[in-house]
């Protein structure tokens, strides 16, 4: 609870779950973590909004779900990017890269 | 790409909703453990560890709410949501649904059983290509009377070469003829039509061919047969192409049936070509459709066509003094019903809005119910949409289901109106009559229900939102248990609103039913200058065109009508009985021409006196009851050898001999073979065309003089149709067994034929009428009982202070009466204005009628008080101690 917590850009928790999910399959638990783990702790990442990402961008056709074992032979929802979530990713990080070009340089101009 | 995939989610989701909420279950169970496994794994004991994942979790409920919403349809799934909720609400409350429902009900029934037959008659389309731009042209001689006739052949032919307003111009006429030589006799419609008939209407004959163009000559003898006529009499064989059919004497070639729609347009048996010689010669009543131009307009084609006709009256002098009349034939069909169908709409619009004006005040004095609710639904954060919603969804069940309710309610009353909307109406001033299709709920008209029932949800919904956003969520709360005082004067003033208006609205049509039934009793009551009681029909036409007919001769004719009635009156329970070309009010064809005077100076030339002809045996006017005012009646020995004689009427008297007595002047009508006719009797007028019409000039013809082929007989007996009716039919079978009759019926038939559009708005709108006063009464009774409910402690005061009973209901009942009253007052000034559109459906009543406008103003005032009664009654039964010990 005592976490500092950082608010997600709209948009960005769908950048980074596509970015962790670009190195392979993973269940929510494990997408959770690794966020945490790239973001060095800046971004926690609760179910609440984990899962409603995750079954949104399903929809969309950027990921695809299968049920899996999980590292201790448990029960797991695993998701992977497919084609068009790996060009949705391409697209986000090449869109992001040029905002924050952008926004590093309104900054640095005051 | 994206929204297409969101849409298959979306659909998707909605068909598999059960198991992607199993699936998502399933996922965050396995989530909560996998978080639980991470911090045992961290050195958690297992209590502590559960509880540390819960916490990070954060609600297995919660986080599955989120996914839902956050889902494509997820706006679906809330309405779902609020229609459950809804109906759980409905079924709570079972009095105040049933009570909605059924008033809804009532007004969506009574809408869509009205809409049912507006479709089925004003709305149904014509079967032929461009039936839009089909018209009937008539001649028309405004000078003699005469708004609309059936032109003659060679007005045919003129204006088929004349004019350029068409792409081309059918010909027809009706008849009747004898099919002879399978089985017995039967008189069968015909109809006789140019060739071009089949290309003019784009008929898709069910079997064979239509005519061609070159088939109009009498050496053809093809014949057309009518889709019923083709299922009655050859059993719908599909082999009938190429078989004989004798009608008339004559052998004919079956070419074709036509399709069933087709007898929309010509309720025909058989189809067949004129004689193209013999359209030159034809002078009697026949029919013109044209089919204007595409882009031509009807006022253009009838400018066109009065430039026509001066420049025929320059080669045809006859003709002079004729104008043409062209009317759209889909409006010509529908003239007679349309203003009493569309005086019903409005009627049943109002049921509607009164229904609802109940509804909507019921749902009000519930909301003031549920204002508790709809506080603490804020409190806990439901938006203003998201309550509007909720309300709309509430609403809209209830009219659904009033709908289907009402959807019932007009399935069984259209069965009950297809008894008064008659099957055959007349077209007016025409002497000609169309053939309605039956009367049943269509497609069209259940869509029509759905949405009057949407509409009428949505509206529903709105008003308790509006009135309950307005509340403030802290009052609410605040009032807690005494809600309904929350409410306020604003939604007591809604309330009383609707009450006047459906009051008003009540007023209106209270006051169109007394219109209507003031002038059906008038029409009823009205003198068509005969006396229509105990009076039977029916029409014979003898087979004079055959080569070995034996009625060719005039004499032989006379004779065998002679013969027939001589039959007919040796029945016993017969009184008197007739011969007449045309019966008064049937609706036959007419039959009119000029006359001189002779005794008078010779009139201008080109000007001319017109009349209506009719041909009569002896005891007519005796058997019609039609009064002998002068001279006297025929005579059996009025005959062909003897000198000719006419009978006038009074109104030919009034006119054209004003000051004179008519009897023993001389009549020569246009035939200038035969001598001039004296002028024996004065009769009666008729109003031979309608209650409404006035009796026209006609001069009555011994029919021995002029032998007719086709004459009606009348008879006047006290026996029942029932019986009368075969006895007749058989006394004429029993002179000739070959003779077939037709168009039998009593007068009593006949009459309610003609006044059929008047007896059905007189029956609905009484139904609507008393309809909408029950449902203002409850409306009043429902807002009078509520305020005395809000005002018992009031009343015990008063009562404790030394009030009576009396001034008690006094106080009520003036509630009441103010109420009623001011929706008088509106009512009157609607209706003013909107009676005016009943004129055209009123006989011998003013649209402004004092008597009916006093009387339904004191019949409402009755009502209002009348539904006041019982809560008065309450009200005078407060117990002064009970009401103030509530406090």
């Amino acid at each position: 609870m005592g976490d500092k917590q950082t608010e997600l850009l709209q948009g960005t928790l769908d950048m980074l779950i596509l970015k962790v999910l670009g190195l392979g399959p993973l269940h929510g638990l494990g997408i959770s973590r690794r966020i945490e783990q790239v973001t060095r702790r800046t971004f926690q990442v609760k179910p609440g909004s984990l899962f409603p990402a995750l079954h949104r961008m399903e929809e969309e056709g950027w990921l695809s779900s299968h049920w899996g074992e999980s590292e201790n032979n448990r029960r797991a929802k695993y998701y992977q990017l497919t084609k068009t979530g790996r060009r949705q990713l391409e697209s986000e990080t090449e869109r992001w890269g040029r905002i924050s070009v952008a926004i590093a340089r309104a900054l640095e101009a005051s | 790409m994206k929204s297409l995939m969101r849409i298959r989610s979306f659909f998707g989701n909605l068909l598999r909703r059960n198991r992607a909420d199993g699936d998502l279950d399933a996922e965050v169970r396995a989530h909560l453990d996998l978080l639980t496994e991470e911090k045992l794994r961290a050195g958690l004991p297992p209590a502590e560890a559960r509880r540390a994942a819960r916490i990070e979790l954060g609600g297995l409920e919660q986080v599955k709410e989120e996914v839902r919403s956050a889902r494509a349809g997820a706006w679906l799934e809330a309405f779902v949501q609020d229609l459950r909720y809804g109906a759980r609400q409905l079924r709570r409350n079972p009095g105040f649904t049933a009570v909605a429902v059924l008033t809804l009900a009532l007004g969506i029934g009574a809408n869509a059983a009205i809409f049912s037959v507006v479709h089925a008659t004003l709305l149904q389309p014509l079967p032929s290509r461009n039936a839009g731009r089909l018209a009937v042209i008539w001649v028309t001689n405004l000078a003699h009377g005469w708004s609309r006739i059936g032109p003659t052949g060679l007005d045919y032919l003129d204006w088929k070469e004349q004019s350029s307003s068409f792409d081309d111009l059918f010909l027809f006429e009706h008849g009747t003829g004898t099919v002879t030589g399978q089985g017995e006799p039967e008189q069968v419609a015909g109809l006789r039509v140019t060739t071009n008939f089949g290309g003019f209407f784009g008929i898709h004959p069910l079997l064979g061919r239509t005519f061609r163009p070159e088939e109009g000559a009498a050496r053809h003898n093809f014949i057309i047969l009518g889709y019923g006529y083709w299922q009655r009499r050859f059993g719908s064989d599909p082999s009938v192409v190429g078989r004989g059919l004798t009608l008339n004497g004559d052998q004919y070639t079956i070419i074709g049936v036509l399709p069933p729609e087709f007898a929309v347009l010509f309720p025909s048996d058989v189809v067949v070509p004129f004689d193209t010689e013999w359209v030159k010669r034809a002078d009697s009543d026949l029919g013109v459709f044209g089919m204007l131009r595409s882009g031509v307009t009807l006022d253009q084609a009838t400018a066109e066509m009065s430039v026509v006709a001066q420049r025929v009256a320059l080669t045809r002098p006859s003709r002079k003094g004729f104008g043409v009349v062209l009317v759209r034939l889909a409006d010509v069909r529908v003239e007679y019903l349309r203003p009493a169908l569309l005086v019903l709409l409005g009627a049943v619009g109002f049921v509607l809005l009164i229904s609802c004006a109940n509804v909507a005040n019921l749902i009000l004095a519930r909301s003031v119910v549920r204002h508790r609710e709809v506080g603490i639904r804020m409190a806990l954060g439901a938006g203003r949409a998201r309550l509007i919603r909720q309300f709309l969804a509430e609403s809209t069940l209830l009219s659904l289901l009033g709908g289907a309710a009402g959807s019932l309610l007009a399935l069984w009353s259209t069965g009950l109106l297809a008894i008064f909307v008659p099957s055959r109406i007349p077209v007016p001033n025409a002497a000609d009559q169309v053939l309605l299709p039956g009367i049943h709920m269509s497609g069209g008209a259940f869509a029509f229900t759905l949405v009057v029932s949407l509409v009428a949800g949505i509206a529903l919904g709105l008003i308790p939102s509006l009135q309950s956003l307005r509340c403030n969520m802290n009052e609410a709360l605040k009032e807690g248990g005494r809600g309904f005082l929350a409410a306020g004067p604003r939604a007591h003033r809604t309330r009383s609103t609707l009450v006047i208006v459906e009051s008003a609205l009540a007023f209106v049509l209270v006051i169109g039913a007394g219109l209507m039934i003031k002038s059906f009793w008038r029409l009823l009551e009205a003198n068509p200058g005969f006396r229509p009681d105990h009076l039977l029909t029916l029409r014979i036409k003898l087979p004079t065109d055959a080569t070995d007919s034996p009625y060719r001769e005039p004499r032989q004719r006379a004779a065998a009508f002679q013969r027939f009635l001589a039959g007919v009156e040796a029945l016993p329970g017969i009184q008197s009985a007739a011969f007449a070309e045309i019966v008064p009010l049937s609706q036959d064809d007419m039959d009119m021409g000029y006359f001189v005077v002779q005794e008078n100076p010779p009139l201008p030339p080109g000007e001319h006196l017109a009349a209506d002809y009719r041909d009569i045996t002896p005891r007519y006017f005796s058997t019609m009851g039609i009064p002998l005012a002068k001279g006297r009646a025929f005579a059996e020995q009025d005959g062909l050898d003897r000198p000719r004689v006419v009978i006038i009427d009074e109104t030919l008297a009034r006119r054209f001999f004003p000051d004179q007595d008519p009897i023993g002047k001389h009549l020569q009508v246009p035939d200038a073979t035969q001598p001039a006719r004296e002028i024996v009797g004065v009769v009666g007028g008729v109003r031979d065309t309608g209650f409404d019409q006035q009796p026209r000039p006609t001069i009555y013809f011994p029919s021995q003089q002029s032998p007719d082929q086709t004459m009606s007989l009348v008879v006047r007996t006290t026996l029942p149709p029932g019986v009368a009716l075969p006895a007749i039919k058989n006394a004429i079978w029993s002179v000739d067994k070959n003779q077939p009759v037709f168009q039998v019926r009593s007068m009593d038939d006949i009459i309610s034929g003609i006044v059929s559009a008047q007896r059905l708005a007189f029956l609905l709108l009484g139904v609507f009428a008393f309809l909408a006063l029950a449902l203002a009464a409850i409306g009043i009774y429902g807002v009078t009982s509520y305020l005395v409910s809000e005002r018992t402690h009031e009343i015990g005061v008063r009562m404790a202070l030394g009030a009576q009973p009396r001034d008690v209901s006094r106080l009520v009942l003036g509630h009441g009466a103010t109420l009623a009253g001011m929706g008088v007052i509106g009512g009157l000034v609607a209706a003013l204005a909107l009676t005016r559109l009943l004129s055209g459906l009123l006989f011998g009543v003013s649209s402004t009628d004092a008597s009916v406008f006093f009387g339904v103003a004191a019949l409402l005032f009755f009502v209002a008080l009348a539904a006041c009664y019982f809560p008065a009654r309450r009200a005078t039964r407060v117990d002064p101690i009970m009401a103030l010990r509530n406090e």
